[in-house]
């Protein structure tokens, strides 16, 4: 394979472990971050490749700067994983985050549009779409019922691209991806927050996790498998849309109890519920259907619950022993 | 009295600096931060600590300034005394790629946070400062540039910076809010971003001293500028806000330097002078010493279009404010380096940040 691969939003955690699989399969990778000289790119760096992605200031709500960058690239393969990621966040800062989302699909959009560039899209998309997964796994027939303003974005999001391949003729997809979680998460995110919380707790500097909602169940997959399915969906002949998830449904509780007995404890011990991390409406279950995906990308996860919660308590033990961030 | 502050842009230089000379004044400070993947609270991490502690008094927000309604909720929950508003998309160059959400964060975010006070009913109780700069002077009208000195904005970080400091002007004469703006010169110091030239030329100085970067790639080495120190500065902020009538001031040394100067102070307190040869994209910094060539031209460098020689009066914050700078221009080149010396060995050592 050759050509350019475009990351919108390289320095998050798809962005990186994406650049890295890209890398190996023989494209010359580029990746935008809003602030090229602001943004760290530590997660680049964590992963050793930092000095092998061409790196560019690009604000997807800005189409100055997507034009910009994807005229000067002129890519084979663009992926827009740029985006405020975070569903809590997405209570506290709505307009942002639909910005983001909705205004940074488009604009990408509309830049192949009038650039009339052959390039194949890939959009991020997401669990979040189908809010409560109520009547078993959703597959890629089962209804949105987004339950957060971030859902509401990619639900929108979701549409527009396929509106796009619709109407245009565009080679436009999007990966409906649930959970994936790596070390390479923002603390922000539960399952990091939980992870860092039991090591800190094991190691003697904390007494107390205090969490949200423990009943919830989720759908949590290996983030680095996930990104190869993204580059399988634009390998394809046809644009299509795909759920990616393992199948398997773990609730909170479950995660927090195997990250506690890693260190020997019981989480009933530490862990104090606190309503007030309740988001206003949060998502029960959320489970999906990858039958689809094994089907046709001949893509399955590997990694799973119990083994994911010890890859990630493992590579923080490692960072802590490193004393990186 | 109840002294709340709300600092936007606190992971920044300046926002670091102000939140810890707002703590040690007895303030409640109130940091927000934009979100990122990447961890960037490096400046503030020893002011934080876990907000169910007691007794806190520093507290972090996510917010952004291109979401009303994000700002009002912040606004409305902290109920600040004292807002400063330092977040920006603040590179010069990167508002050349990014012209849009520069204008839209730098620009209409200060009009935005304005709105929040009036829409709260807080415009007798919250005092606003808006981060001004010299950017604003962009091709000069006149040296040096005081308060009167008529703007020449020569990027579009600085135009959008132009709506924010006359949106603020407009809000202080239209509603009779308590809004001040700080024209600041040039203001570094050991915490500046990486890829601004001051941190550039003193890490680049740490490293050669190392032994692991051989030359330092430079722009326009006789762009001048009115170079402070960003502590001395966001003690004029704090100044300006205390004032019982809110005015305009022009914060700077009344000192104009050019790179070449900070490059061979810079070099010279590792004890490797430089000196010059050749002249234009072809000129090459020696040092003198040993005739190895440390510092080289770069066109890629330039701006699309450079401002002229930055130097401010600020003979209005000295009669007024009582403030003036404190910390030399060989001073601050001598702390920047030291510092850098000292996180690369760090660094090296395998230490964290």
């Amino acid at each position: 394979m050759s050509g350019a691969a475009l990351i919108f939003g390289v320095s998050g955690q798809d962005g990186a472990y994406l650049a890295r699989l890209l890398l190996e399969r023989g494209f010359a990778v580029h990746g935008t971050s809003r602030d090229r000289e602001m943004a760290g790119f530590g997660n680049l760096t964590r992963l050793g490749i930092r000095e092998r992605v061409a790196l560019h200031s690009a604000v997807p709500s800005d189409f100055r700067s997507v034009l910009q960058v994807i005229s000067a690239v002129r890519p084979v393969r663009i992926f827009n994983l740029a985006a405020q990621s975070s569903v809590g966040l997405s209570f506290d800062q709505p307009v942002e985050t639909l910005d983001s989302i909705i205004g940074g699909t488009l604009n990408i959009l509309e830049a192949m549009r009038i650039l009339g560039l052959p390039a194949r899209f890939y959009n991020a998309s997401s669990s979040e779409c189908f809010g409560n997964t109520d009547d078993g796994p959703a597959d890629e027939q089962t209804p949105f019922r987004p339950r957060s303003p971030y859902g509401v974005g990619k639900a929108a999001a979701f549409w527009a691209v396929a509106n796009y391949r619709e109407s245009y003729d565009l080679f436009a997809c999007s990966g409906i991806l649930f959970n994936h979680e790596s070390p390479l998460r923002p603390a922000r995110f539960v399952t990091q927050k939980i992870v860092r919380g039991a090591a800190d707790i094991a190691e003697g500097k904390a007494s107390r996790l205090r969490l949200g909602a423990l009943e919830i169940a989720r759908d949590w997959g290996w983030a680095p498998e996930y990104v190869d399915a993204m580059a399988r969906m634009l390998d394809r002949d046809q644009p299509e849309d795909f759920v990616i998830a393992t199948g398997e449904l773990h609730t909170l509780e479950d995660f927090v109890d195997r990250a506690f007995a890693y260190f020997s404890l019981n989480w009933r011990d530490h862990v104090e519920i606190d309503p007030e991390l309740k988001r206003p409406s949060d998502i029960q279950v959320s489970v999906g259907n990858p039958a689809r995906a094994a089907r046709l990308l001949d893509w399955r996860a590997e990694t799973t619950m119990p083994a994911i919660v010890r890859n990630l308590l493992d590579a923080e033990m490692v960072r802590r022993r490193d004393g990186k961030d | 009295m109840r002294k709340v502050a709300l600092i936007t842009g606190v992971t920044g230089q300046d926002g670091a600096y102000l939140a810890e000379l707002l703590l040690s004044k007895g303030y409640i400070v109130h940091g927000v931060k934009r979100r990122a993947s990447s961890f960037n609270t490096g400046r503030i991490e020893h002011l934080y600590h876990d907000p169910h502690e007691k007794e806190i008094k520093f507290f972090l927000h996510y917010g952004d300034l291109t979401d009303a309604t994000n700002l009002i909720r912040l606004v409305q929950e902290v109920q600040p005394t004292e807002i400063y508003n330092l977040a920006a998309q603040s590179h010069v160059q990167v508002s050349f790629e990014t012209p849009e959400y520069t204008a839209n964060s730098d620009g209409i975010g200060t009009l935005r946070l304005l709105e929040a006070i009036r829409i709260l009913g807080l415009d007798k109780t919250a005092r606003f400062y808006q981060a001004s700069t010299s950017e604003l002077y962009g091709k000069v009208q006149e040296t040096p540039q005081r308060e009167t000195t008529p703007f020449y904005p020569r990027s579009p970080y600085a135009a959008a910076k132009l709506y924010a400091y006359w949106i603020t002007v407009n809000y202080r004469e239209a509603y009779g809010l308590h809004a001040s703006n700080g024209i600041l010169f040039n203001h570094e110091g050991p915490t500046r971003g990486e890829t601004f030239v001051t941190r550039k030329i003193t890490r680049a100085v740490a490293a050669i001293e190392a032994g692991v970067q051989q030359e330092l790639f430079l722009g326009n080495l006789d762009a001048k500028r009115d170079w402070g120190h960003a502590r001395d500065y966001v003690e004029g902020m704090w100044r300006i806000v205390q004032q019982e009538v809110p005015d305009d001031y022009v914060l700077a040394t009344g000192e104009t330097r050019s790179v070449r100067e900070f490059v061979e102070l810079a070099f010279a307190h590792v004890g490797r002078p430089i000196e010059w040869r050749g002249s234009g994209v072809d000129e090459v910094g020696f040092e003198t010493a040993t005739g190895t060539p440390r510092v080289r031209i770069d066109p890629r460098y330039f701006r699309p279009t450079e401002v002229d020689l930055l130097l401010g009066d600020p003979s209005k914050a000295h009669a007024k404010l009582g403030w003036r700078h404190t910390t030399t221009f060989p001073e601050l080149v001598r702390e920047m380096v030291s510092s850098d010396i000292r996180l690369l060995a760090a660094e090296r050592a395998g230490q964290p940040r």
